[in-house]
């Protein structure tokens, strides 16, 4: 019975080790300060949002910045954002 | 009248319960047992074991209160982007279904970007999978995760997996990179 035990007590930090080195493969490396995908997005019809979904409040909270710089000039609506962000989904929540 | 002495056979039953502990003992240090992960469990070890987790976290998990808002943005966000650097590798994304973990672990890790088989409410499958999240199997390849993340932190988590089996590749890809988004080249 020990040695059973014992083995698992060896087993689970060797799995989680073989993770950390998996973590560390250059395509996961790749991933690690992934920027979100926005192009996709701006492509969207913004009629056929549904803005009540958590899912797209979240998407276009990731993708405001984005979405925003189309019109507006960088630096002033990178301020902006920073605080604004909070405000942003408490009104989309309020909006309905 | 040779019935009634069998029932007191005291020693007989004693001697049968050495017998079993030595032969289990001698099991053990034999080496005969294949330990191997590639090597599969018979279907009554499979049954006794799912059932033996199920009934534990079943009831492990019973009492825990489920914050009433998982739906939030935020959380999806969070609980997207851990899930994407700690889970993805064995519980698989959108687009992906099988990875060294799914084919080598045993038991097999689930795939979280299936819809949830199994007829328990949102509620308690919430209380579940918090649960195993930060506990753990034993004796398989799920890790604790409550050692080193709080629990909002699992519930956020939560309420991604909840959403995730409806996820195409394009929006986890949005909900779950870490960086922030680039400005559009003019
Ligand atoms: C090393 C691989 C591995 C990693 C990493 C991992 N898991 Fe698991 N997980 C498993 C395995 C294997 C099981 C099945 C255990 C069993 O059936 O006894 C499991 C089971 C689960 C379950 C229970 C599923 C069900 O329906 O019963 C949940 C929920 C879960 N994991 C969530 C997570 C989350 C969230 C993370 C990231 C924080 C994670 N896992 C990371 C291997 C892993």
């Amino acid at each position: 019975m020990t040695y059973k035990t014992l083995r698992w007590l060896a087993v689970l930090p060797a799995l989680i080790l073989v993770l950390a080195v998996q973590a560390h493969e250059p395509s996961e490396h790749m991933e690690e300060a992934e920027k979100p995908k926005c192009s996709e997005m701006k492509d969207m019809d913004h009629a056929e949002m549904d803005m009540d979904d958590p899912v797209m409040q979240a998407m276009m909270k990731k993708c405001k910045q984005h979405m925003d710089k189309k019109d507006a000039d960088s630096k002033e609506s990178e301020h902006r954002h920073s605080e604004s962000d909070d405000d942003a989904t408490r009104k989309s929540q309020h909006d309905h | 009248m040779t019935a009634p002495r069998f029932l007191p056979c005291i020693k007989c039953l004693i001697a049968a319960l050495v017998i079993a502990i030595a032969a289990a003992l001698a099991f053990i240090y034999s080496g005969l047992y294949p330990v191997g992960a590639d090597d599969h469990h018979t279907p009554l070890t499979y049954w006794a074991l799912e059932t033996l987790r199920e009934r534990s976290v079943d009831r492990a998990s019973s009492g825990i209160e489920v914050p009433a808002d998982l739906d939030r943005s935020e959380r999806l966000l969070a609980g997207g982007a851990d899930y994407n650097d700690m889970c993805a590798g064995c519980h698989l994304k959108p687009g992906k279904d099988e990875s060294d973990f799914t084919l080598g672990l045993n038991p097999a890790p689930p795939n979280l970007t299936q819809p949830h088989q199994g007829e328990e409410d949102l509620e308690s499958r919430a209380q579940h999978r918090f649960w195993v999240i930060k506990h753990g199997i034993k004796a398989s390849g799920m890790p604790a995760w409550g050692p080193n993340h709080d629990d909002e932190r699992i519930w956020s988590m939560v309420a991604f997996l909840r959403r995730l089996p409806e996820l195409s590749p394009e929006q986890y890809q949005v909900l779950t990179a870490r960086g922030s988004a680039e400005a559009p080249h003019h």
